[in-house]
């Protein structure tokens, strides 16, 4: 476990910041209300095999007993470096970038299975969605109960989208909370 | 006098008038005042006679009897020519008598019929007998009439030769007497006289506008007078005789192809008549746009072209009547800017008087005008688009499509049919065929240029165009409004003061754009959008800069944008729901920069009914803070705002059953309070206030308002449960509620006792000052008001010295702390220094 090194940390607020926008500065500066100490400490980011965490200085402190080795998990998995060096969400990120979502989409009932099982969101599933979505922003997924389902990329802008047909493309799917079952294993 | 009057009359026929007739005219009456003076018993005589005439003259059947008498005359003056002085006066005595019969009075406009003075009924004589003559000519001949017209002209040359003469050889015996008359006729005399000749023409042209047309031209003459107060009555009374006298077509002059066919004398008495008018008319709108610019005539003028625009649309020279109008309609003077716009006004709403194009001219004129001004206009030029009309039918866009497959199809059968036998016929009957086409054609064009149905093609170019321009005047209102709050806030608040009038455009802007928006084509709605975000943002996206321009755009012009906004959203994206989060942002913020005295109650209840109540679903996390907010906001202001806030929240907290959390007593929120685990107040974007985690207080407080509908609202708030989920929605609006109880205030005050009841009621614990102010309540109904005033003024002054008690005390306890403080200070001082000593002994 070690902290990120330059480099890393501008890969992985780069991915924060397509989602978050200027709700990023809540992320970093949120204070964590964990551990004993009665002043609350910030939360960090720390690399241990290739995966981010998102974790409390508080529990960063008291994980240090733990031998790399051994340590599996702490904190939020936000997401993992791949082979090349790019920085990959995963889904467990989603409550967090969710708190703090810029865009958002609302999902009908209807076609929030088909999101689930890892399809892109059509114009027809639209329950409601964010004005001003430019194209390429990073968009939050709901259900029209206001859970968060997954988050994805916007394939056109909301002006855009008024005009396109009812199978038209509206959000490519990134990651969505299906993958707990689907990609068990790898997470 | 016959004779005389016969003279004259001759002087005047031609139409080139010489202006020295009223001079002539001034100077035989002379005589004839003179001539009956001399023979009293005559003038008796005269009045006698002439009421049998008023009559005829009234029902138009003495015009026979003239003509004849008209030949009669003329023939004799081919008989006999001049003869002396002598026999002149012989002959008239002779011929008044004949005269009598149809000597004819004069009709004033008020109705009063003028014979007694000499002066005036010549006057009026020649006139009508002009008329009489006129229209016995026009029957006549044209070659006839041109003879006529010629021997006319001589004679009357010869004549006026002649009757300087005799009035010469008059003069030198009679000068004293003409002296002494003349001073009498002072200019008030002559202006007298020349008003009755307006009103006498105006009535003329009125009565019978084809023959008389021509005095249209005189009266115009009086327009280009010297003096002020008869050009006003010039201009005036031509605008009467205009506004009923134009036609209600379009006229439009012959050709000169036209002019060489041969017509009949109707249609030529036709011609003759509307190009008089069209040219009496084009002078008239010149001198009027010429008079416009001077101060002194402004107004008449002004109130002559809207009355003409407003009552002849649809007559030539429309275009320059609108740039006259449209240039007065951001005017300084609110009395011709008033004119002005109802003149605008009456175009839009009346388009069946010029089927739409002055409507779509008007607009595109204001437009450019809006343009070249820069914006800076008086809101009510903008405010006249609110009562332009569209047709919602014309909007089908399947409609042409379908007409045009239409006719294609049938033009291909019929070429289908035509191509075999085309082949078989001969030339000649081709030839035939197009031009029967041709001729089809022309009579079709004709035919819609003359029915009165227009046109639903050229009606929707027209619609199109008139969007077009007005949507461009919005958006470059809207544009402009955004520059000039950038470079206010980039003049860093140093201009603020003045900057606030800078848009006076924007808020009929915003109201137009709101009544419109159903119009607004899909490819303009994202700039608008964000056009109106920056514009509620106050201009600026950043948190910093944003009370400063919150400065440059009052908190209601920034409500009305974000109103606006969902209004857009409603009209046009019934398929796809947008969220706004910006705008609820806007409202969010707006909230508490609401001043009650300041901005508009009407304008906020309205924003939170659009955004709040109407909107379909919302987060809870949003939702939450609102509720929140509103119940805050409600703690702080009058009754009424107050109570649009608490319907707000009642709806919301019906809507969002999870945020009835809120009102259960424990503080945190539990397990819908999300990621944000503490209530942050001042945060400034609802979603992450974590207002779920806090508890409305509010309310409880609220059920002690004095306000008796208050309280119980507040109370059935309170009271609402978590897990019962109530269908019921009240139907109040924020609005209708807060129009209802900003009334009611201003009654509330007036009632004491319904106040008191409930003061009893709800105070009864209250603290000792309020128990002396419903003492004092209480004793007003049986003491006169000035005890109550005296009480009033003794309960405030002992107030105020209480607050000066208080702030006196503040003040000693301030210096005290500080001297204390500064003896400390110099305690620690000398230890110090005692210390600094005793370490340099040491270092020594």
């Amino acid at each position: 476990m070690r902290p990120l090194e330059e480099k890393e940390m501008g890969e992985v607020f780069k991915k924060l910041m397509l989602f978050t926008g200027n709700n990023l500065k809540n992320i970093i500066e949120s204070p964590s209300h964990e551990g004993p100490d009665p002043n609350p400490g910030r939360y960090c980011f720390r690399l241990h095999k290739n995966k981010v965490f998102y974790i409390s200085e508080s529990l960063v402190r008291r994980a240090t007993n733990i031998s790399r080795k051994n340590l599996v998990s702490l904190g939020t998995c936000i997401g993992k470096f791949t082979h090349r060096g790019d920085f990959r969400l995963t889904t467990q990120s989603l409550n967090l970038l969710a708190a703090n979502a810029k865009n958002k989409v609302w999902l009908k009932p209807t076609s929030e299975m088909s999101f689930l099982y890892g399809n892109h969101v059509l114009k027809g599933g639209l329950g409601k969605i964010t004005d001003s979505i430019n194209q390429n922003d990073g968009v939050i997924v709901f259900s029209m109960s206001d859970v968060p389902l997954g988050f994805g990329t916007a394939a056109r802008s909301t002006q855009d989208c008024r005009k396109c047909d009812p199978n038209g493309i509206v959000v490519h799917h990134y990651s969505d909370i299906g993958e707990y079952l689907r990609d068990e294993d790898d997470l | 006098m016959g004779r005389k009057s016969k003279q004259k009359q001759k002087i005047i026929l031609p139409p080139e008038l010489p202006p020295e007739v009223p001079e002539d005219e001034i100077e035989v009456s002379d005589e004839d005042l003179q001539f009956v003076n001399e023979n009293v018993d005559y003038a008796g005589f005269v009045s006698g006679l002439d009421t049998t005439s008023i009559t005829k003259h009234v029902t138009r059947v003495a015009d026979l009897k003239e003509d004849a008498l008209e030949r009669l005359y003329e023939r004799r003056l081919q008989k006999k020519k001049l003869k002396e002085e002598e026999e002149k006066e012989k002959e008239k005595e002779r011929k008044i008598e004949v005269d009598r019969v149809d000597a004819l009075p004069v009709k004033s406009l008020d109705g009063q019929v003028y014979y007694r003075t000499l002066a005036e009924k010549k006057g009026g004589d020649g006139e009508e007998e002009d008329g009489g003559g006129d229209k016995g000519i026009v029957r006549l001949t044209k070659t006839e009439r041109r003879a006529k017209m010629k021997k006319s002209k001589k004679e009357a040359k010869k004549l006026g030769k002649q009757v300087e003469n005799t009035e010469q050889v008059e003069a030198t015996p009679q000068a004293a007497v003409l002296a002494e008359v003349k001073e009498d006729l002072t200019a008030e005399a002559t202006f007298e006289t020349k008003k009755r000749k307006l009103a006498e023409l105006g009535i003329a042209l009125l009565a019978d506008p084809e023959s008389n047309i021509k005095s249209l031209k005189e009266m115009l003459q009086f327009c280009l007078d010297g003096d002020d107060v008869l050009i006003k009555l010039g201009l005036l009374s031509l605008l009467a005789v205009f506004k009923d006298i134009i036609p209600g077509y379009r006229i439009r002059l012959p050709t000169e192809k036209e002019l060489e066919m041969k017509v009949s004398k109707e249609v030529k008495k036709m011609r003759f008549y509307e190009s008089t008018l069209l040219s009496v008319y084009k002078a008239y709108l010149q001198k009027l746009v010429l008079l416009e610019k001077k101060s002194k005539f402004q107004h008449v003028a002004v109130r002559c072209i809207c009355t003409l625009l407003e009552a002849v649309p649809h007559f030539n020279f429309r275009e320059s009547l609108l740039a006259a109008v449209v240039k007065n309609i951001g005017s300084q003077d609110d009395v011709i800017r008033k004119l002005s716009c109802s003149a605008i006004k009456s175009i839009f709403v009346n388009e069946g008087k010029h089927g739409g194009a002055a409507t779509v001219e008007a607009v595109e004129l204001i437009a450019d005008h809006v343009k070249a001004l820069n914006c800076q206009l008086h809101p009510d030029s903008v405010e006249v688009f609110m009562s332009l009309s569209f047709h919602e039918d014309l909007r089908k866009p399947g409609e042409p499509d379908k007409e045009s497959k239409v006719k294609n199809k049938k033009n291909r059968k019929r070429k289908n049919a035509e191509e075999p036998s085309q082949l078989q016929e001969s030339d000649r009957k081709r030839s035939k065929k197009e031009l029967t086409a041709k001729m089809r054609e022309e009579v079709t064009a004709d035919y819609k240029s003359a029915v009165f149905t227009p046109d639903v093609k050229e009606q929707r170019k027209m619609q199109s165009d008139m969007l077009s321009a007005l949507f461009e005047t919005y958006f470059r209102i809207l544009k402009h409004t955004m520059l000039s709050t950038a470079a206010s806030s980039q003049a860093n608040g140093t201009l603020v003061d003045g900057e606030s009038g800078a848009h006076p455009l924007l808020a009929p802007c915003l109201n137009g754009l709101g009544k419109f928006t159903h119009f607004i084509d899909l490819d303009y709605m994202g700039d608008l959008m964000n056009y109106l975000k920056k514009l509620a943002g106050g201009g600026s996206n950043s948190d910093n800069s944003s009370e400063k321009c919150a400065k440059g755009l009052t908190v209601s012009e920034r409500l009305q944008c974000c109103i606006v906004a969902f209004k857009v959203m409603r009209s046009n994206l019934d398929a796809l729901n947008v969220d706004l989060q910006g705008f609820f942002v806007q409202l969010y913020n707006l909230i508490l920069e609401y001043r009650p005295g300041r901005d508009e109650g009407e304008v906020l209840a309205e924003a939170l009914k659009i955004m709040l109540c109407e909107d379909r679903q919302h987060d809870m996390q949003k939702a939450a803070a609102f509720v929140k907010r509103l119940a805050t906001f409600s703690l702080c202001f009058g009754s009424a705002e107050s109570m649009a806030a608490l319907v707000t929240l009642k709806q919301l907290l019906q809507k969002n059953v999870k945020c009835r959390n809120l009102l259960e007593n424990d503080a945190g929120g539990g397990s819908v309070s999300g990621s944000i685990a503490k209530f942050q107040p001042y945060a400034t974007d609802p979603n992450l206030s974590g207002a779920l985690a806090s508890v409305l207080w509010e309310l409880d407080l609220l059920c002690k308002h004095y306000q008796p509908a208050i309280s119980t609202i507040a109370s059935s708030i309170s009271t609402m449960n978590t897990s019962h989920n109530q269908v019921y929605l009240s139907s109040t609006s924020p609005q209708q509620v807060f129009r209802d109880l900003s009334l009611e205030q201003e009654s509330f005050n007036s009632k004491p006792d319904l106040r008191k009841s409930n003061n009893k009621r709800k105070r009864g614990s209250g603290p000792s000052t309020l128990a002396t102010i419903e003492e004092n309540l209480n004793s007003t109904g049986s003491l006169d008001e000035d005890e109550l005033r005296k009480k009033l003024s003794n309960h405030f002054n002992l107030l105020r010295d209480f607050k000066e008690n208080e702030k006196l005390r503040n003040e000693l306890d301030r210096t005290t702390s500080a001297l204390q403080l500064y003896e400390e200070y110099k305690k620690q001082k000398k230890k110090t220094a005692r210390r600094g000593i005793k370490i340099g002994e040491k270092g020594v």
